[in-house]
């Protein structure tokens, strides 16, 4: 069986981001980049798998800038057997992704493709239903466990309140939650191996998907800082302002 | 223009998510429809014709909605949706797991997690975790979004709108509902909490810390924390601890109570989004990165909380 | 405090300064390269981080416990010290042949960094396994090798160096212990060893421990000094492991610092005798351990400012963080953080300039060691040789020295609370203590470094160094970087004045030169980190007029080397005055009016 894992190039989640001061953008120049956390797991589930003798192979893609190439080498160094960059320097929005990721499937034809659940950069946690959509497929989000069982595979996911399990007809689209495992830290000799395994090139234009972007970014800003705090006079004021002027309960 | 908002039920009852998604359309402006989506979701449905601004109730009602998955609900939505300038439902895991595939077949982008409507096309959302807020225009002729319950109030009820039936499509054949587990209401851990109700040494005894801080902690789901001076005490196990040696937390909401504020539990987490702090000296440093401060004797503050939370 | 890696800085000292590209040409080294370099900086990076640095205060509370010869380490160590075997990080740099990965010494030890500044006591388990491990490689017969080197550069065994005795410290003709020939090739070992680091421990399966000692017929002195090979069980024909061998812990020492490494008091043969194998030749033992010591050396300069970027990471999140006082010259009444007053920014400023100083002149010299070994021309091979030798005594002389000033700020960036425990900045300065003391003091040193490394090549290294330094400074100078290069130019009179002096005198009047030898080993290490930062400072400059976007980090660079030749080059002069003429009131007093 074969996997499909898509990963994407994001900010490093310790990288404390900042908006450019016009205020068109986040300023992500010179910030560390890592693979997307929910992608690292996508990557491990999928290598869990084939170690546990389920899956047969496992190709990982990214799409965006050349860079992209750094974030694929971790994730084969992860386990992952070849890759595929769709390289471009559009900025790529959710739909776009699907799109391409489909286009790859129609050529690839995995029976599961794992993604993160969302990108830490725009949180938009879209990628992986709109993907099984353009599929066909079935999708089972937010996933804290995965089994695989003959055609079928059984997806545990976190959903409000608690765990909801359903049983999705191959091929079908997973994503990650953050308890679904812990990403391994790589073994040395596998960056070396890395460095050989196939790493395929293509572009938006190849694969035939028009990559432009829907939604337009009017300025960006970062959130307003912690107001100085307030002394309340009694219990109920307190409960009112949790309530009412912070929504924290 | 008309706004279809996707409700969020159980079949049995309206959950509240769906007010607050009926505000933010509100915000929008235009006539809106509720879509309800189950079996046996009359009940459902009827709550949702009762809130306050809402048009019409759709009710689409079959054995193979009841569990609400996604490939099956979405051709529902799809079908509606051409008719409808916006179509919004909650940003809750149900919403998350629907809306984007619907937006994928529309072929429409789809908005997340908008916390504020500037006007019909503009949207403002978070990104980065919150870092960063993003303003955002759709030039889709369809908007669809999730919308987060907590940025908008929610909607009143006591309106009458009409339930409609309508055409519940079939059993896409692909997935099916296998189980749930709904989480029993012990207490989350620490780390991972959403609140953390903490104590420090003024609880002056294992007996008051646990017999003071449980009830409360029970009431709004928390987790307990202590500082350091209360688990050297031996007032409280070793992981309770919060602090630089303890465990650094960012909650939503912090309570801290009967802790003074030394500066190794400061850095523990002062990255909470909301710290309310009770003690009876005034001048404790707790004071200085509280929200919201309550100087009183947590003896008596700690029960008129639970008891004002059980209003 | 958490740690994070500055891989940034590293990169930029291993690409521009170090000239990762030249080692990449060297034969043997064909995959290095900067993408490959970057690939494994940030996996150590995020092992260092995430898994080893969080278990630095635990260590330090925990430490070891002893209970029937058992050494039990603290809470997370075992698995982390797993993870980080099984990820193959102790045979980075050890020979392919053995299961190794064969990276040069120079990215090696950017990892090196990582692992002492996450966490110094875990660090020297696989340091001493990789000491112990090039001793075998270098000296021992291919069967010992074979039967010990794959488990070692695996991690799956540890190795320890056993050379310490209560009466042969620094002065190791001294060493007492007896190895006795059986007749069947092996020998017993009987005696007690101190100062073992993780001599013994529950995180592996066997420990193989290199022991001095001699045998019956061995004449007295250093002369008289093998090595063996003891391991804690004794291995199988087929590798597989057998009977307990007769060596035990039998006390940990209660220290200063490092309080997660098992110092151990280590006995042999207390019944009947250790089973050893001799390594290489009767009589040549410390010869062998002299081989790896430029390792070792380089090794604890690493330690000391590995410390140090850890000690100045915290101090800067603690500047930040902490809010007294309102700022000096601002309109704003409310008490700001403390990183706003000047005396807070010059103690920071004086932690940053050294760190980077030293973290370059480390680099160039792990690059030169391996320039040394590898490099196809024999003159350029002697050259860098020459190089590594002079450099090494500074690198561990000086980063280790200044850890403790560097350490000793950062408990003083936080007030009164840097003197509690609880606040974590203490430990480093704990913790940094000893690398000024062990693998030779600061003493020993600097008396290599005016001995063997100055006086007996007539300063020929030295000279040739001091004349790279001038380049720079005259290229400085060109650049608008005047402030620094006059600074150099300044520092190289004193520079000079001192060698020439060391040169003329050692032979003279070799006290005189030893009582300044201390203040030489650390005007060479501030003219040559100053050298170091006067390089950065031109390669910052070029990028920024190419246009290169990281302008932060470059600018940043650029004030960290004003800074550091307004502040610590003018120290050159007086380090000069006592090398020159500070002899005599070193040796004047009586010693009964001590």
């Amino acid at each position: 069986m074969k996997i499909l894992v898509a990963v994407k190039r994001v900010v490093d989640y310790n990288v404390k981001v900042r908006c450019k001061t016009d205020g068109s953008d986040v300023d992500v120049a010179n910030v560390k980049m890592s693979m997307n956390p929910f992608d690292e797991i996508a990557v491990e589930e999928a290598v869990r798998l084939k170690e546990a003798g389920k899956a047969s192979e496992i190709v990982v893609a990214s799409l965006g800038v050349k860079q992209c190439e750094e974030t694929l080498r971790t994730a084969l160094a992860m386990g992952a057997d070849r890759a595929i960059h769709v390289e471009t320097d559009t900025e790529l929005q959710p739909l776009a992704v699907a799109k391409l990721l489909k286009a790859l499937a129609d050529k690839e034809q995995p029976q599961l493709v794992i993604l993160g659940k969302q990108a830490i950069d725009d949180d938009a946690n879209q990628t992986g239903q709109m993907l099984a959509a353009l599929m066909n497929a079935p999708q089972g989000t937010f996933a804290s466990k995965v089994e695989l069982a003959g055609d079928k595979v059984n997806v545990t996911r976190e959903i409000d309140g608690g765990l909801e399990t359903v049983s999705l007809s191959l091929p079908a689209i997973v994503t990650t939650d953050l308890r679904l495992n812990e990403p391994r830290y790589v073994k040395l000799p596998n960056i070396m191996a890395a460095k050989k395994k196939p790493l395929d090139k293509t572009t938006p234009a190849e694969l035939g998907v028009d990559a432009a972007p829907r939604l337009k970014t009017l300025k960006v800003a970062e959130p307003p800082v912690r107001k100085a705090g307030i002394k309340v006079a009694s219990v109920a004021e307190l409960v009112a302002k949790l309530k009412n002027e912070a929504k924290v309960i | 223009m008309s706004i279809l908002v996707i409700a969020e039920h159980d079949n049995g009852s309206l959950k509240a998510a769906t007010l607050n998604t009926v505000t933010a359309a509100q915000k929008i402006g235009g006539d809106i429809h509720v879509l309800v989506a189950g079996h046996n979701a009359a009940a459902a449905a009827q709550a949702a014709a009762q809130i306050a601004g809402v048009a019409k109730v759709l009710l689409a009602d079959a054995a193979h909605l009841g569990h609400q998955l996604a490939e099956n609900v979405t051709p529902v939505v799809v079908e509606l949706a051409r008719g409808y300038s916006h179509v919004l439902a909650p940003a809750t895991t149900h919403g998350k797991n629907l809306l984007p595939r619907v937006a994928a077949l529309l072929d429409v982008a789809q908005i997340s997690d908008v916390i504020a409507v500037e006007s019909a096309d503009t949207f403002v959302r978070p990104i980065y975790a919150g870092n960063v807020i993003a303003t955002v225009q759709s030039s889709d002729a369809i908007k669809l979004m999730t919308v987060r319950t907590t940025a908008f109030d929610a909607a009143a009820t006591g309106g009458s709108a009409t339930v409609e039936s309508i055409g519940a499509g079939s059993d896409a054949g692909k997935s099916s509902f296998v189980s749930q587990e709904l989480t029993k209401s012990s207490r989350p851990e620490l780390g991972a909490a959403k609140i953390i109700v903490s104590g420090g040494r003024a609880l002056a005894s294992s007996e008051q810390f646990h017999g003071v801080l449980e009830p409360l902690a029970d009431k709004l789901g928390a987790a307990i924390g202590a500082s350091r001076a209360a688990v050297d005490a031996g007032y409280a196990p070793n992981d309770y601890q919060v602090g630089q040696t303890g465990k650094i937390v960012a909650p939503q909401l912090y309570l801290a109570v009967g802790i003074s504020g030394a500066i190794q539990h400061l850095a523990g987490m002062k990255d909470s989004k909301v710290i309310v702090a009770i003690n009876k000296d005034e001048e404790a440093p707790i004071f200085q990165v509280a929200d919201y401060g309550l100087v009183a004797d947590l003896f008596t503050a700690v029960p008129e909380l639970i008891a004002e939370l059980n209003k | 405090m958490s740690y994070r890696a500055p891989v940034a800085d590293i990169r930029f000292v291993l690409n521009e300064l170090a000239g990762l590209n030249e080692v990449g040409a060297l034969p043997g080294y064909e995959d290095v390269n900067p993408e490959l370099a970057d690939a494994i900086l940030e996996e150590a990076a995020k092992l260092a981080e995430n898994v080893i640095a969080p278990l630095n205060k635990v260590g330090d509370q925990h430490g070891n416990k002893l209970s029937d010869g058992i050494v039990t380490t603290a809470p997370g160590f075992k698995s982390a010290y797993q993870q980080f075997s099984e990820n193959g990080w102790v045979s980075l740099r050890t020979p392919t042949e053995f299961g190794g990965q064969g990276m040069p010494a120079l990215i090696a030890m950017a990892t090196e960094e990582m692992w002492c500044a996450a966490n110094v006591a875990f660090s020297l388990c696989p340091l001493l396994t990789l000491g112990a491990f090039e001793a075998l490689e270098h000296h021992a017969s291919d069967e010992l090798k074979a039967t010990y080197l794959p488990k070692m550069a695996s991690g799956e065994w540890t190795g320890t160096m056993n050379l310490t005795e209560p009466q042969a410290g620094s002065d190791l003709a001294q060493v007492r212990a007896k190895a006795v020939p059986v007749g069947d090739g092996t020998y017993k070992i009987s005696g007690q060893k101190i100062f073992i680091t993780w001599g013994e421990h529950d995180m592996v399966e066997n420990i193989v421990h290199l022991v001095l000692a001699r045998l019956p017929d061995a004449p007295a002195g250093v002369k008289g000094i093998s090595l063996f090979v003891v391991p804690k069980y004794l291995v199988n024909a087929d590798g597989s492991l057998g009977e307990r061998n007769d060596v035990s812990c039998v006390s940990l020492e209660h220290k200063l610092g490092i309080h997660a490494s098992p110092t151990c008091v280590m006995s042999y043969g207390d019944k009947g005798g250790a089973i050893g194998y001799l390594v290489g030749e009767a009589h040549r033992g410390l010869g062998y351990m002299f081989t790896m010591m430029n390792q070792a050396r380089l090794g604890v300069g690493i330690e000391g400012m590995a410390i140090a970027e850890r000690a100045y990471q915290q101090a800067v999140a603690y500047a930040k963080d902490r809010v007294q006082s309102r700022e000096l010259g601002s309109d704003n009444p409310a008490p700001a953080a403390i990183i706003k007053h000047a005396d807070i920014r010059r103690m920071l400023m004086t932690m940053k300039s050294q760190i980077e100083a030293q973290r370059a002149l480390t680099y160039y010299a792990g690059a030169a060691l391996d320039r040394a070994a590898r490099h196809p021309d024999a003159a350029e091979k002697q050259k860098w040789q020459a190089v590594v030798n002079f450099l090494i005594p500074i690198v561990k002389g000086w980063n280790t020295e200044q850890v403790n000033e560097i350490t000793s700020l950062g408990v003083q960036i936080h007030g009164g609370m840097g003197f509690i425990e609880e606040t974590g900045a203490a430990q480093h300065l704990r913790d940094a203590r000893i690398t000024a003391i062990y693998e030779g003091t600061t003493g020993i040193q600097a008396m290599d470094l005016v001995g063997r490394k100055t006086a007996s090549e007539q300063g020929r290294t030295a000279r040739a160094l001091l004349a790279e330094v001038e380049a720079v400074a005259a290229q400085l100078k060109t650049q608008g970087l005047a402030e620094v290069g006059d600074a150099l130019d300044a520092a190289l009179v004193h520079a000079r004045a001192s060698t020439d002096f060391v040169v003329g005198q050692f032979e003279a009047q070799p006290k005189a030169v030893a009582a300044g030898s201390v203040p030489f080993l650390k005007l060479m290490g501030i003219v040559l980190g100053g050298w170091q930062l006067g390089r950065a400072a031109l390669v910052a400059k070029q990028k920024l007029a190419d246009g290169d976007a990281d302008s932060a980090f470059l600018e940043a660079k650029l004030i960290t080397a004003r800074f550091f030749a307004v502040h610590l080059l003018p120290q050159v002069g007086g380090l000069s005055a006592a090398i020159l003429h500070g002899a005599d009131t070193v040796l004047a007093l009586p010693e009964e009016a001590f």
